[in-house]
């Protein structure tokens, strides 16, 4: 396997569009990095970089060491799933697999017995006979992947492999990809929009936004505490809560005050507002619906604000627990309670932010203050 | 309701059939009328006018026996399959260059389809003088056209010339048609140059390798035009093809009886081998 480097690496069209700036990252040996962002920001462009398929337009890449700006696609010593699969449609499962051992000029024996273990392992031995069209998605897929096994290379690259699947199929997939990335111990770096599934199978994660790396750190990290806005709102489902406020300082205390509603800050927090010029100042307040909570069924270990008013909006029951979306001062919030909650549309509740979690970010910038 | 839905089916077969009549009488009276009456003619001595009479078979027989019909077989046939051959690769190649990220693309793919628009018979003449004064002014040599040994191969060229821009278009629908991340796969995975176009392009264009074969044998096998301008069928009945004898012979040769029965042998000829190349070349083809 692998380590890449990726330094002030970019991309620029013909026409003068921009698609990626400055990307600097570097990778270490078996690590499951994902790229997310919203369409057009760049990832996919990235990892065709990466591939060989776009060529590098300033900047340096380097695979063990090595520079492989300028070096073909086949001899990168890379294998890429497609999102569309890209499977050759002429050619039965096992000459799909066998396909880039072959043109090594691999050993027939050697072939014959990878393309059959690797088929073992995908579940894919009873279809080894068939093209990719009497194949499923799920199939398609896991050919494709196969495809990728079977070349044995140093760097897996994964352009959005599951999007063409069905919820339920793409949630078995992923959690298929993750065990391969264990047994495996590969490199892999894996494209995707759908931020579940950067956090559930990245070891680190890639946050990008109009060409612009905006945050690398790791699933947990990059959810507790976002950089900016665009990731705090990025990443997380349901979405967390942005609310306009403005600091305020009572009786030594910092507080947020936003419509009717004040809430004070734990100490910590409110020392780094402070120290940093920000009372008196507007400022965007975040927080995640799971710590916007129902009074009446808080528990006892939350760090809880001040009262909030609110009326029901929308409720939406989700299993074990519901969603409730709620008017504060002509704003909306959306919190998670639990499934038992009597709250209904109309109804009046009162919900308090686990003060703990609230994240400040800066107006203008964007950037984050304090989590 | 359902009345309502018979009277707008009723409307709407009336207008197929006011479509659909016209053409069928149309394509009756000048096709199958005349195929059915040249059938007729075959068993007949028929000069092309006055009275004749029933022979039979005996106009199938005499043509095995007539070298100048076997000569204008043989001399068809040997043009046919070179030229389709040739036709075929060159336009491959055209097509694989025109798809490629070339500049003035469209402009050129226009300039290789030009051929297609002039006619057989301007295209003879223009390929004629080229043969007969140019080509000798340069060569220092005697006209291919005045070779018995050689004309042929300026028919070719004519031919092929002529024939590769459909062909060209037809493979670059081909080309076009292969999905651009099966060449990325292929890219990273090794396939490149020879082994792409091996592996990957020709496989996935067997459809439009079928086509192009078909149509362009059956083109090159009807060769006639071209013949007329260019040779005659000259020198010594030696690019003498099927079309132009049956024609040249049938009309003004007073074997009218005798070429529809050549006529009808080459008609079924055409046939078989366009179905035996189909059959041969769909074999070929990957079912996606």
């Amino acid at each position: 396997m692998a380590e890449l480097s990726l330094e002030h690496v970019g991309k620029k069209y013909p026409n003068g569009y921009e698609g990626v700036k400055d990307f600097n990252l570097e990778i270490a040996d078996k690590e499951f990095i994902i790229f997310v962002g919203p369409s057009g920001c760049g990832k996919s462009t990235t990892l065709r970089m990466i591939a060989g398929l776009e060529d590098i337009t300033s900047g340096t890449l380097k695979i063990d060491g090595r520079v492989v700006n300028d070096v073909e696609p086949k001899d990168r010593d890379i294998a890429m799933v497609f999102q569309n699969y890209a499977l050759y449609p002429h050619m039965t499962v096992y000459d799909n697999m066998a396909f880039p051992m072959k043109l090594r000029k691999a050993d027939p024996q050697e072939i014959d017995k990878t393309v059959r273990e690797t088929a073992r392992i995908l579940d894919l031995d009873k279809l080894l006979d068939r093209k990719p069209s009497a194949l499923s998605g799920g199939q398609r897929q896991r050919v494709a992947m196969g495809r990728a096994i079977c070349r044995n290379p140093k760097v897996y690259l994964m352009d959005e492999p599951l999007s063409n699947l069905d919820a339920k199929l793409r949630v078995q997939m992923r959690a298929e990809i993750s065990k391969l990335h264990q047994r495996l111990g590969a490199t892999i770096i894996y494209v995707t929009h759908d931020q579940t599934e950067a956090m559930t199978l990245g070891t680190r994660i890639v946050v990008m936004k109009d060409g612009v790396m905006q945050q690398v750190d790791s699933p947990s990290k990059l959810y507790s505490e976002p950089c900016n806005l665009f990731v705090a709102g990025f990443i997380g489902s349901p979405q967390m809560n942005f609310i306009d406020a403005s600091v305020g300082e009572t009786a030594g205390k910092v507080t947020l005050s936003f419509g009717s509603n004040t809430i004070t800050l734990p100490e910590a927090k409110g020392k780094v507002l402070k120290d940093k010029g920000y009372v008196g100042k507007a400022v965007t307040m975040g927080i995640r619906p799971e710590d916007v909570v129902d009074s009446n069924e808080h528990p006892a270990d939350r760090n809880l604000s001040e009262q909030i008013d609110a009326t029901v909006t929308v409720y939406e029951l989700l299993g074990s627990e519901a969603m409730i979306y709620a008017d504060v001062d002509g704003g909306s919030i959306s919190s998670h309670v639990s499934s038992t909650n009597p709250a209904r549309v109309g109804s009046r509740i009162e919900v308090a932010f686990d003060l703990d979690k609230v994240h400040v970010f800066d107006k203008q910038s964007e950037l984050a203050i304090v989590h | 309701m359902a009345s309502t839905a018979t009277k707008v089916g009723s409307g709407r077969n009336k207008t197929f059939m006011a479509i659909l009549i016209p053409v069928l009488v149309i394509f009756c009276a000048f096709n199958t009328f005349p195929l059915i009456t040249g059938f007729l003619y075959s068993f007949t001595d028929s000069k092309g006018y006055g009275a004749f009479n029933i022979v039979g078979l005996q106009n199938y027989m005499d043509m095995f026996t007539d070298t100048r019909i076997l000569n204008s077989y043989l001399f068809t046939f040997k043009v046919a399959v070179v030229a389709t051959l040739l036709t075929n690769v060159i336009s491959l190649m055209l097509a694989i260059g025109l798809s490629s990220k070339i500049r003035f693309k469209s402009a050129l793919r226009g300039v290789y389809f030009v051929p297609r628009i002039l006619g057989g018979l301007v295209v003879g003449y223009v390929f004629s003088y080229f043969f007969t004064y140019i080509v000798p002014a340069i060569t220092g040599t005697e006209s291919i056209l005045a070779s018995s040994d050689w004309a042929w191969v300026a028919i070719v060229v004519v031919l092929v010339w002529q024939a590769c821009a459909q062909t060209t278009i037809i493979y670059i629908t081909g080309l076009s048609s292969v999905p651009e991340d099966v060449y990325e796969a292929g890219a990273l995975d090794g396939a490149t140059g020879w082994d792409k176009f091996r592996y990957i392009t020709f496989p996935l264009i067997m459809p439009s390798v079928t086509t192009n074969m078909v149509l362009v044998m059956k083109d090159m096998l009807m060769v006639f035009d071209q013949i007329v301008a260019m040779t005659s069928g000259g020198p010594a009945q030696s690019t003498e093809s099927i079309s132009y004898l049956i024609y040249n012979n049938g009309l003004s040769g007073g074997q009218f009886g005798y070429q529809c029965a050549n006529a009808v042998i080459f008609f079924i000829l055409i046939a078989v081998v366009s179905i035996l190349q189909t059959k041969f070349l769909n074999s070929k083809e990957e079912q996606l």
